[in-house]
């Protein structure tokens, strides 16, 4: 998360990916970094566990939303 | 507050209601400034105490945390330490803790914050454990101790005031461990047949210092029996080689030994450096152990141990090496030993900890 504010902030567009189990830390340090609003994309929790087969299903899922804030960012 | 002229015994000291004293509490409770049970109240008076205590100024950072962009000012560790119980005459022991820290590092890496659920544990030596009542006998990872018990919290409470790493939110630990309450021991000088465990890497005998460690687990090993000391150090290598701990390539540990124990050692001729050595020669695993527990290989982005069927999954440098038997330890500098407890049986442990996988721990002079 803090990754991604940084890099929007030195001007390069960027999307903080994290799964539902980390959600409420994101939108803490989000809240940190005085970007209380910055948007992110959730995905399902876990990731390590995930072969790549259902690693790419996840991440074709949530494409479209990635689309969409970097858009409109 | 209201004042009561006492009847008789504690004459003309002022009596505090405890409506009074739950309403100052509970005031604590309320913010969250707490790591769940009741904090000491602190205010301006009581604080300069502590800053007596301390050469530094108030104002001057301890430690920080860039990536939450936070700071541990003198005046902050002292708020925290006052409201974890401490005495003014324990805050130089604090001030020495969060140097030792910062010098470790972890603290800056977001590791506080991490799934692992890591805590600080803070080792004691010198002169100042007895001065301020540190115990490093029975009982040591235990209660009992005001030093011991509110110089670890301290550290805790400082995390979650100052740095905001409350679970659930910035602290992300999956189960975190006991630790993260308190964990501050001292070493067992007096009943060691070896130098302290400063005194290995340039520190005078007896300075007083805090030596930072990370530590995950303490896994104990019931050893009462044996008196041959490959035996013991067999049981102490199997300990610290296990599976579950296997996070990284490999891992480091402090061995605490009971007095017992490393009389046991020391009686058979072994030197700390002699422990280090056969612990890490033995702290092994088979390949077909790790592959059995789906560790037999890395990651090729983290170097955290996977099965080697996992689609990230890279050999280790032992494969790479052509060894069966794979190391758990970079080397004998990833172990550190030190003596703790009472000498009252053949019990010891592995303070599993973070790093470092080699060179010296963090110590830092207690001024």
């Amino acid at each position: 998360m803090a990754d991604g504010i940084l890099l929007e902030r030195a001007g390069v567009p960027a999307i903080s990916i994290c799964t539902d189990a980390f959600q409420v830390t994101a939108k803490a340090m989000a809240d940190v970094y005085g970007r209380p609003e910055f948007e992110f994309v959730v995905i399902p929790h876990p990731i390590a566990s995930l072969g790549v087969a259902e690693i790419e299903a996840n991440v074709r899922e949530v494409i479209p939303e990635v689309l969409r804030i970097l858009e409109g960012s | 507050m209201t004042t009561q002229q006492p009847s008789s015994g504690v004459a003309q000291l002022p009596l505090v209601e405890i409506d009074d004293i739950r309403r100052v509490m509970e005031h604590y409770a309320e913010h969250g400034w707490t790591d769940g049970l009741p904090v000491m109240p602190v205010t301006e008076s009581y604080l300069s105490e502590f800053f007596d205590q301390t050469t530094r100024d108030p104002d001057e950072v301890l430690v920080s945390m860039t990536h939450l962009d936070r700071e541990c000012t003198v005046r902050l560790a002292a708020i925290n330490a006052a409201m974890a119980g401490c005495l003014p005459e324990y805050f130089p022991v604090v001030v020495a803790a969060w140097a030792a820290l910062d010098l470790e590092g972890y603290v800056a890496k977001g590791i506080w914050q991490s799934t692992t659920g890591t805590a600080p544990m803070l080792l004691v030596n010198g002169a100042v454990r007895e001065k301020i009542g540190l115990n490093a006998k029975g009982n040591v990872f235990g209660s009992g101790f005001r030093a011991n018990a509110t110089i670890g919290r301290a550290i805790r409470l400082t995390a979650i005031n100052v740095f905001g790493l409350r679970p659930h939110e910035l602290d992300q630990a999956t189960q975190g461990n006991p630790a993260k309450y308190t964990a501050c021991i001292a070493e067992n000088e007096e009943e060691s047949p070896w130098p302290a465990l400063p005194s290995e890497y340039g520190f005078d005998d007896g300075a007083s210092t805090v030596t930072a460690l990370t530590m995950r687990s303490v896994v104990h090993i019931e050893a009462r029996h044996t008196t041959v000391p490959e035996q013991l150090a067999t049981d102490i290598a199997g300990t610290i080689a296990r599976t579950g701990a296997l996070i990284h390539e490999t891992i480091s540990a402090c061995i605490a030994l009971g007095p017992e124990h490393a009389h046991l050692f020391a009686g058979a001729g072994w030197t700390k450096a002699d422990l280090r050595r056969f612990v890490y020669e033995h702290a092994t695993n088979s390949r077909e152990a790790l592959a059995s527990a789906g560790k037999d290989a890395l990651s090729a982005k983290t170097r955290w141990r996977l099965a080697g069927e996992h689609p990230d999954s890279t050999p280790d440098t032992a494969a790479e090496r052509g060894l069966s038997e794979i190391n758990a330890l970079t080397s004998e500098a990833a172990v550190l030993v030190i003596v703790a407890g009472a000498r009252n049986a053949g019990v010891s442990a592995v303070i599993e900890t973070f790093g470092p996988r080699g060179g010296p721990p963090a110590i830092a002079r207690v001024e």
